[in-house]
């Protein structure tokens, strides 16, 4: 499995997609400066304490890689089915349920990666950059950093798994554009920020959905065998 | 008799129209197994059959004396295949397709990229992406990626596609090296008969999805005589002079001014001299093979098709 995700990653050039990944970090930092920095700004987006600011950023980074995750999957799943590579795919004396499998973990775990490391550079950037110019006045203390650290490991789980739900829509057609105008409804649902209230942080919320997210991969992989490739 | 691939009574429809019907094949081991028909007779739908890419709804598949299910994954890495039109991952390199291709089938051979693009005359492109590659060269591309693990079964659909003459030639005797030399089993498909003509062993013909005949090359061969076409204003009497005067009786007046002689035992000198002593006007005289054009237009026709 580990040999057919490397294959993937060598196939799509995973490295284009780390270098865009780096450009959203880059992109999610500006704004959160902007954001804590800019007088107005603090008006609509209240960064009183360090719980806001990491909310704050761990909603942004949610949305984007929600949209980037189905980009990924219109370019290494949905494209192979639209420019019939998958007739090659699928001749080769391998499990296509694994094949598929291991195009969906890629994914998966680039999300999943990408999520935790922009949330920490972002955050760490900004405690960084609190040091010289005061932004927040309390101090960040352990027990802070603890619950934030657990908070963005589950949220990037959930996260990564329920960004496959675009996949469902995706595969109907096999239209890349449905692939990610769908991603951006789904980054609407969980993103959503009401008065500092998210949907998201209704635990039930994120679950369900990684679940569907996680039922979408089944189902796309479950008839892969009997279906014909056309 | 071995055979590599043998189907019973295949058969696949969507949504319930038959595109290929109770075909059976019978393909021996080593030889090169002709599918000729027309547009959307259903050669492709066998192909993909045969690869698992598409399920039959009734009938066998039996390849390497195996049969066929949708789990039969052992059995595909014995084959080499094209089907439709190439397709490669178009931002990759030549090299890097094959390499890929290589990794998915578990083949190890380094050496073998190097050859296989050498038998199909790509050396020195295989570092540019394939998308800024001619049809014709993706398509030998793709006869380098079926034949680069040394399959023992070629599956070919339609391979001469976008070749011109020169590659057509060469992909003919490319094709019958890997038979002879690598002993590999070859099936080929085409609308364009004379192609098959030259390297087949053995013809199916198919027609709307069904199987209208299953022959060797030496049996059509034998079915094919020869024999000369005259162009003359007059056929009648030429007809008569050929009958009365030059004993022949064969003869078989095809158009208004077309007249064919089969089995000709007198050479085509002695014919003209006689015609011409005669008085019988000529505008042209050909010595003419019946082709395969005609035994598969004959075919076609008896199975109560209008080609």
């Amino acid at each position: 499995m580990l040999k057919l995700m490397k294959l993937e990653m060598r196939k799509f050039r995973i490295s284009s997609y780390i270098y865009a990944a780096l450009l959203a970090t880059a992109v999610i930092f500006i704004l959160m400066c902007t954001f804590s920095l800019n007088a107005e700004m603090r008006e609509v987006f209240p960064i009183m304490n360090y719980e806001n600011l990491f909310t704050i950023l761990d909603v942004l980074v949610r949305g984007t890689y929600i949209v980037f995750a189905a980009v990924l999957l219109a370019r290494i799943v949905i494209e192979e089915y639209r420019s019939k590579s998958i007739n090659v795919l699928f001749m080769y004396p391998i499990n296509r349920k694994k094949l598929i499998a291991a195009k969906l973990l890629v994914i998966i775990v680039f999300v999943f990666l990408a999520y935790i490391l922009t949330n920490l550079a972002v955050g760490i950037s900004i405690y960084i950059l609190n040091q010289f110019i005061s932004i927040i006045p309390e101090p960040l203390t352990l027990s802070m950093v603890f619950k934030t650290l657990t908070k963005i490991v589950m949220s990037a789980l959930a996260t990564s798994f329920l960004s496959l739900i675009p996949l469902y829509v995706g595969m109907r057609k096999h239209s890349v554009s449905a692939t990610i105008v769908s991603s951006f409804l789904v980054a609407a649902i969980v993103c959503q920020t009401v008065e500092g209230f998210n949907l998201f942080s209704i635990v039930a919320v994120p679950v369900s959905m990684a679940l569907l997210g996680a039922a979408v991969a089944y189902f796309s992989i479950r008839n892969v065998e009997r279906d014909d490739v056309l | 008799m071995t055979y590599t691939v043998r189907t019973k009574q295949l058969t696949r429809a969507y949504n319930g129209k038959e595109a290929v019907s109770n075909v059976n094949l019978n393909i021996r081991q080593g030889e090169i197994y002709g599918l000729l028909g027309p547009n959307g007779a259903g050669k492709t739908t066998v192909m993909k059959m045969l690869t698992n890419l598409v399920k039959p709804t009734a009938g066998e598949i039996e390849i390497f004396g195996k049969k066929l299910t949708p789990h039969s994954y052992h059995l595909l890495g014995r084959m080499g295949t094209i089907i439709e039109n190439p397709i490669f991952y178009e931002r990759l390199t030549a090299r890097e397709n094959l390499e890929l291709h290589c990794e998915y089938m578990g083949y190890y051979n380094k050496q073998s990229i190097a050859e296989a693009l050498e038998l199909v005359s790509l050396k020195g492109v295989e570092g540019k992406p394939v998308k800024d590659f001619s049809l014709g060269m993706k398509q030998r591309l793709n006869i380098a990626r079926a034949i680069l693990t040394k399959p023992e079964l070629l599956i070919l659909d339609e391979p001469i596609n976008g070749l011109d003459p020169v590659g057509i030639k060469e992909f003919r005797d490319l094709f019958k090296m890997l038979c002879k030399q690598y002993g590999i089993t070859i099936l080929i498909s085409t609308h364009i008969l004379a192609e098959i003509e030259l390297i087949a062993d053995t013809i199916a013909v198919m027609n709307e999805g069904k199987l209208l005949q299953e022959v060797s090359m030496e049996h059509i061969a034998q079915q094919t005589a020869e024999y000369i076409e005259l162009t003359t204003p007059s056929t009648q009497k030429a007809a008569y002079v050929l009958e009365n005067y030059l004993n022949l009786t064969n003869i078989r007046i095809t158009g208004e001014a077309e007249l064919r002689i089969y089995d000709c035992p007198i050479p085509q000198s002695e014919l003209m001299k006689g015609l011409v002593l005669h008085e019988v006007e000529l505008e042209a005289v050909h010595q003419k093979k019946g082709s395969l054009e005609d035994y598969f237009l004959s075919i076609l026709n008896g199975g109560g098709t209008i080609a």
